[in-house]
């Protein structure tokens, strides 16, 4: 029982992560109908520069993270202005292609920096463990959880109570009633994509503490695919949903299946999701759309 | 886009198609030429090898994406499925060309899984289980060690039949070309069919189409199935070539690869194949000179490839969103 409740409970932890990229995935293809394959680019890009703000320029750790993530989006709304928006409108292979080579270049842009090609860094914090009676778990796992809730909170709030928040509702719904109605249709399309690369980042800075910040990193943006889609691919809160259920399933069948299944599950849950269930697991419940 | 009526301007049409045909293989000629009297005899053959596999794998990813219409983002698993059926097989002492048509059923079969699940789907869940399905091949390839010896990969013995081998560059270059053309050929025969006219009224408008008595999900699994399979034979002719084979060869950056190479090429014509694949195979060598001419350290390091590599793609997309080859031939719809 002690096994299972801390399997859970990193399971919980790197299911947030897959959750929060699902989220910024979605986010940018509901608002801009751009499909990005460069999410995991820019979650080892957040993470490797919050923890080069960390250790080389000796900032506090909280500084760091806060200025990497808004680096990061900065650099996602950057990349959209200059780059991203002529996507729009175009088949998905435009963009699929388009932030596949963006995400290519960021990685190869980080590993020529030779201290980050060659070494896994982890943040100092990631081996502290909190016992509550006899159960033992890693306060990295917590934060994350913790992290997650309050970042759930923020953007719910803002989806449902900022003028720019609804504006971006509006966007992804019907783009262009939304700009017969007065929202800048272009700029929400900017704001998009600096939410969707703030995201990312933040979503690298949780994984830091739990696995390492490495180049390879990235990679678990894939898992973040399986996640949107059991979601149903238009849904925030089904994302963030279908990424937790996704990290503790996977870390189930880490616990019961043979070594090595574990990998599969996320990319099988995926197939049979879509076999299955072909409209997302929360269609019948949503009517279709969700938010 | 010529639909087969039967008219007397028929006859001219196919006339002229064959001298376009005849145009275009001269310039090809002209171009192995040119790069062996350049490059030199070993390297260019060695080159036109690879470019001629790379445009069959690509000519499976022109009849999904180009001429039905759907996303696969992890074609290349169906290259990974050919190669290891194609060694697999011929290590078990199966002819190689005989292997060959049993490494592209293997691929066709994986095509149909992998459309399985999203046949009442289109646009980016096809992409989605086509990836999965990628995700999945890779790791059951490194998975399962008995069969295919893991990360460790495999050695694949020279193409060849009764005693002869395609060891030397001018055989298989020979081989390769061979094969491409007959499978243009019977491409260009497919798309003239009542099959190839399906794929293109899905592409255009899955829902016309079903108006016309097309049935949208087998249409796709049949493109699916062909495409996996010749994206297969090409795998296993390289596994011959490469002569040693491993999961890492064909991830998710190949599948890109092959992607980008239909992309320049453009996806509508046939041909599209064989000109990305030769962008595509020269893309890595022109990467090669660059770095040597770079003064400094900092241009040996390995991500300078990665960033040029995508570099190209991103220039390439955004300079050309409609792909090289065809500037003017505008895609409709968003599926592709």
């Amino acid at each position: 029982m002690l096994s299972f409740l801390q399997v859970l409970s990193s399971g919980i932890a790197i299911g947030c992560v897959y959750g929060l990229v699902a989220l910024s995935f979605v986010l940018i293809y509901k608002a801009t109908e751009t499909v990005s394959f460069m999410q995991g680019d820019l979650l080892m890009l957040g993470g490797f520069a919050g923890l080069a703000l960390h250790l080389a320029l000796g900032w506090p750790l909280g500084l760091a993270a806060f200025a990497a993530v808004v680096g990061v989006a900065l650099l996602g709304a950057g990349l959209e202005r200059v780059a991203l928006r002529r996507a729009i409108g175009q088949p998905h292979l435009v963009a699929v292609l388009l932030t596949f080579g963006l995400g290519m270049m960021m990685r190869g842009g980080v590993a020529s920096v030779p201290a980050a090609a060659q070494d896994m860094y982890r943040l100092p914090f990631a081996a502290d463990v909190v016992t509550v009676g006899p159960l033992v778990l890693a306060a990295s796992h917590l934060w994350v959880a913790g992290a997650t809730v309050l970042l759930a909170v923020l953007l719910a709030t803002f989806f449902r109570h900022t003028r720019a928040g609804l504006a971006l509702r509006a966007c992804s719904e019907d783009a262009r009633v939304a700009a017969l109605m007065g929202v800048p249709v272009a700029r929400m399309h900017t704001l998009a994509w600096a939410l969707g690369a703030g995201l990312a980042a933040v979503a690298g800075l949780l994984l830091a503490p739990i696995t390492f910040v490495h180049l390879n990193m990235g990679f678990i943006a894939l898992k973040a695919f399986p996640a949107a889609v059991l979601g149903g691919l238009t849904s925030l809160p089904g994302a963030l949903a279908g990424g937790i259920f996704l990290g503790v399933v996977e870390s189930l069948a880490g616990l019961v299946l043979p070594e090595g299944a574990k990998d599969l599950v996320p990319y099988v849950l995926l197939m049979l999701a879509l076999l299955l269930f072909p409209q997302g697991l929360a269609a019948g419940r949503m009517d279709g759309r969700g938010r | 886009m010529s639909v087969s009526i039967h008219s007397p301007s028929q006859y001219r049409e196919t006339a002229q198609r064959w001298t376009r045909c005849g145009r275009v293989l001269a310039v090809w000629a002209v171009l192995l030429g040119l790069s062996i009297a350049w490059l030199g005899a070993d390297f260019a053959l060695g080159q036109a090898t690879l470019v001629a596999t790379y445009a069959i794998a690509g000519l499976g990813v022109v009849i999904i994406v180009g001429q039905a219409g759907q996303i696969v983002l992890g074609q290349g698993a169906f290259v990974a499925l050919g190669a290891y059926a194609q060694a697999l097989l011929v290590q078990a002492g199966v002819a190689p060309p005989l292997a060959l048509p049993l490494a592209a059923a293997v691929g066709a079969l994986g095509g149909a899984l992998a459309s399985l699940p999203a046949g009442r789907l289109g646009g980016l869940y096809f992409g989605m289980s086509t990836l999965a399905f990628a995700l999945i091949v890779e790791e059951l390839l490194v998975r399962w060690e008995s069969l295919t010896h893991g990360a460790a990969g495999l050695v694949v013995p020279a193409f060849g039949f009764a005693g002869w081998t395609a060891d030397a560059p001018g055989a298989q270059a020979a081989v390769s070309i061979l094969v491409l053309l007959a499978l243009l050929a019977l491409c260009a025969r497919l798309l003239q069919s009542r099959l190839g006219r399906a794929w293109r009224a899905v592409r255009e408008d899955e829902m016309a189409a079903a108006a016309c008595g097309i049935a949208a999900g087998p249409t796709k699994l049949r493109a699916f199935v062909v495409g996996s399979s010749l994206s297969a034979l090409a795998g296993g002719l390289y596994a011959h070539w490469i002569g040693f084979i491993s999961p890492e060869q064909f991830g998710l950056v190949f599948s890109f690869e092959l992607l980008m190479l239909v992309f320049i090429g453009g996806a509508r014509q046939l041909s599209g194949a064989a000109w990305g694949a030769l962008v595509v195979v020269a893309i890595p060598q022109a990467i090669a000179v660059l770095r040597d001419a770079l003064p400094g350290d900092w241009a040996r390091s390995a991500g300078l490839e990665l960033v040029l590599f995508g570099g190209v793609i991103v220039g390439v997309v955004l300079l050309r969103p409609q792909g090289l080859a065809r500037a003017a031939d505008r895609p409709s719809g968003g599926a592709a």
